[in-house]
């Protein structure tokens, strides 16, 4: 539990955090786009990914991010990912292409294969672009960037302030809660539950008495919260300044040409259908 | 068999920036069937060093053994949940670890835990809600609808009825009102006398000294002093470096020796004691 870092923020000082947290945002955004782009061909897709991934490790890199950490946020996803591994191939989207037959009648189709691997590199492209923002980006931040891109929202009524709020503050309990739940766990270890091994059933037992508390103490949490907002006169509707004002900077404008130029590239390579695969095959043949 | 650290450290999230070393070398032996005390500021590593007692926590170094249960740093123990049945844990608030439908399978949910049957199971916890003053018509209640106090003393009664060797009490009366925090530590006082060791952490300096029989005191992570609680209370220089306050009948009774009332610190333990030495020093003038 306590290497669980998910959407938790580490106070280095790099470049990657000095960035303006709406030059991150809107990054995140335009590189998340551009993994569900399809290209010419299947080896094409993945020289992509492979090349936006060693981009998104550089990043890291440069965020003081270690790998180990993004494998750690992968744990609990192996069990999805298995999960579409059986979907795809009980059901392949086509059933043209190669297959190999597993046993009599079992057809498993390559492509329901690539389209699985597909999903995992696109997951964990999306992983990383996530661990970069929340663990670069303060809550305050990511919330004041969130804002700032709703504001043209204000003029149709639509309440900016008070969902950017309830964001930050959902953000802002996550670790709490995490604590909350480190300490439910340890409290009910002491009283013999072992959330490690054991039984199915027991199993469920032990989640039901770390959910139980976990649950009433967030309502009563948020109880408490909302009393101390009102006690302090908190009027979402109100005018208010900022205590943090953001300013744009040149490096902020130079990360955005650069998620530009991918974004311009990919889509270059999408629309001409460039097949580098092929090319480099025919250029080495 | 006493419970012994030797050289042990223990730091939280160790080889990131958030690394904070809570334990520095501790070496400290608590005796069986004392009374002890942990005191020293918060964030000098109280909790930390009692959540080692029955393995929750792994020191990073040292060793660490508990009536002979040998926990060595990095090296898993099978035995674990053998100690934590013999080290009942009351942490800080434990009124939030409950979530059973009623009061007495809450208490029940421990003894269970580590395999003891319904019936007697049900009869520990009958004896344990009866030891802290639980009324029989609040058993079948949910512990929800009880006031905090009664929550508190039903989540006690959770670890008492697991009958452990050793009873870590982590700042139990804290929030408590004046009337129900000396219930219970006159229910502590019996357990003790009983034949239990109990360890408690606390900010309250009246009770360390009316109470615990030593007194273990923490600084940014090391004991800087182990000793008994009147030892402590005389040493004025050991006390205003570490920042404690004096119980309060001690430093009345330090009043009354300045002006010449004949007093012996050692025996003051609470009003009722003081009042005795002072119509004894009278008698003398």
């Amino acid at each position: 539990m306590t290497n669980f870092t998910l959407g938790k923020y580490v106070p280095y000082n790099s470049l990657i955090h000095r960035l303006d947290a709406r030059v991150k945002l809107l990054s995140m955004v335009i590189f998340m786009v551009m993994i569900f782009f399809k290209f010419a061909s299947i080896p094409m897709n993945f020289i992509v990914y492979g090349i936006l991934f060693i981009f998104m490790y550089i990043i890291m890199r440069i965020a003081h991010i270690r790998l180990i950490s993004l494998f750690n946020q992968m744990k609990p996803l192996w069990i999805m990912m298995l999960f579409l591994f059986v979907i795809n191939i009980l059901m392949p989207q086509s059933k043209d292409g190669n297959f190999f037959e597993l046993w009599k009648g079992f057809k498993i189709y390559y492509i329901s294969i690539i389209n699985t691997l597909y999903i995992v590199f696109r997951l964990i492209i999306m992983l990383s672009l996530t661990l970069v923002l929340t663990s670069s980006t303060k809550p305050l931040e990511l919330t004041g960037a969130l804002e700032w891109y709703m504001t043209p929202l204000k003029v149709i009524h639509f309440p900016v302030h008070e969902i950017a709020m309830t964001i930050s503050l959902a953000l802002r309990f996550i670790p709490t809660l995490l604590e909350e739940t480190d300490r439910i766990m340890k409290a009910q270890s002491s009283r013999g539950v072992d959330f490690e091994h054991g039984k199915f059933k027991e199993k469920i037992n032990a989640v039901i008495s770390l959910i139980v508390p976990l649950f009433i103490s967030a309502f009563q949490r948020s109880d408490e919260l909302a009393n101390a907002m009102e006690a302090r006169g908190y009027d979402p509707s109100a005018k208010r300044t900022r205590y943090r004002i953001s300013k744009w900077k040149v490096k902020d404008t130079i990360t955005l040409l650069i998620t530009l130029i991918f974004l311009g590239g990919t889509i270059c390579l999408m629309v001409f259908n460039v097949d580098l695969y092929a090319l480099i095959m025919s250029l080495c043949a | 068999m006493p419970i012994s650290f030797t050289n042990v450290f223990y730091t939280y999230s160790p080889k990131s920036p958030l690394a904070f070393a809570a334990l520095k070398d501790i070496n400290v032996t608590i005796e069986d069937h004392s009374f002890t005390a942990l005191i020293g500021q918060t964030g000098s590593g109280k909790s930390t060093l009692v959540q080692h007692i029955n393995g929750l926590l792994r020191q990073s170094e040292g060793t660490i053994d508990v009536n002979g249960f040998i926990l060595e740093a990095g090296k898993k123990n099978k035995k674990i949940k053998e100690l934590r049945k013999n080290v009942g844990l009351v942490f800080q608030f434990p009124e939030y670890q409950l979530f059973e439908e009623t009061v007495l399978k809450d208490v029940m949910f421990g003894p269970k835990n580590f395999g003891v049957n319904e019936k007697e199971a049900r009869e520990a916890a009958i004896d344990a809600l009866s030891k802290v003053y639980i009324d029989k018509s609040l058993w079948d209640k949910s512990p929800f609808e009880l006031s905090g106090g009664q929550r508190r003393r039903v989540a006690i009664a959770g670890i008492i009825a697991l009958h452990p060797q050793v009873l870590i009490l982590d700042e139990p009366t804290a929030g408590l009102d004046p009337q129900g925090a000396k219930e219970i530590m006159d229910l502590f006082k019996m357990i003790h006398s009983s034949g239990t060791t109990v360890i408690m952490v606390t900010h309250d300096m009246n009770n360390v000294l009316e109470y615990c029989s030593n007194v273990i005191v923490m600084k940014d992570g090391r004991a800087v002093k182990v000793s008994t609680p009147i030892e402590l209370f005389k040493d004025d220089e050991t006390i205003a470096s570490i920042g404690l306050e004096e119980p309060m009948v001690i430093s009345f009774a330090k009043k009354l020796i300045k002006k010449e009332i004949n007093i012996s610190l050692d025996e003051v333990k609470n009003e009722a004691s003081l009042a005795l030495l002072i119509k004894k020093g009278r008698e003398v003038l």
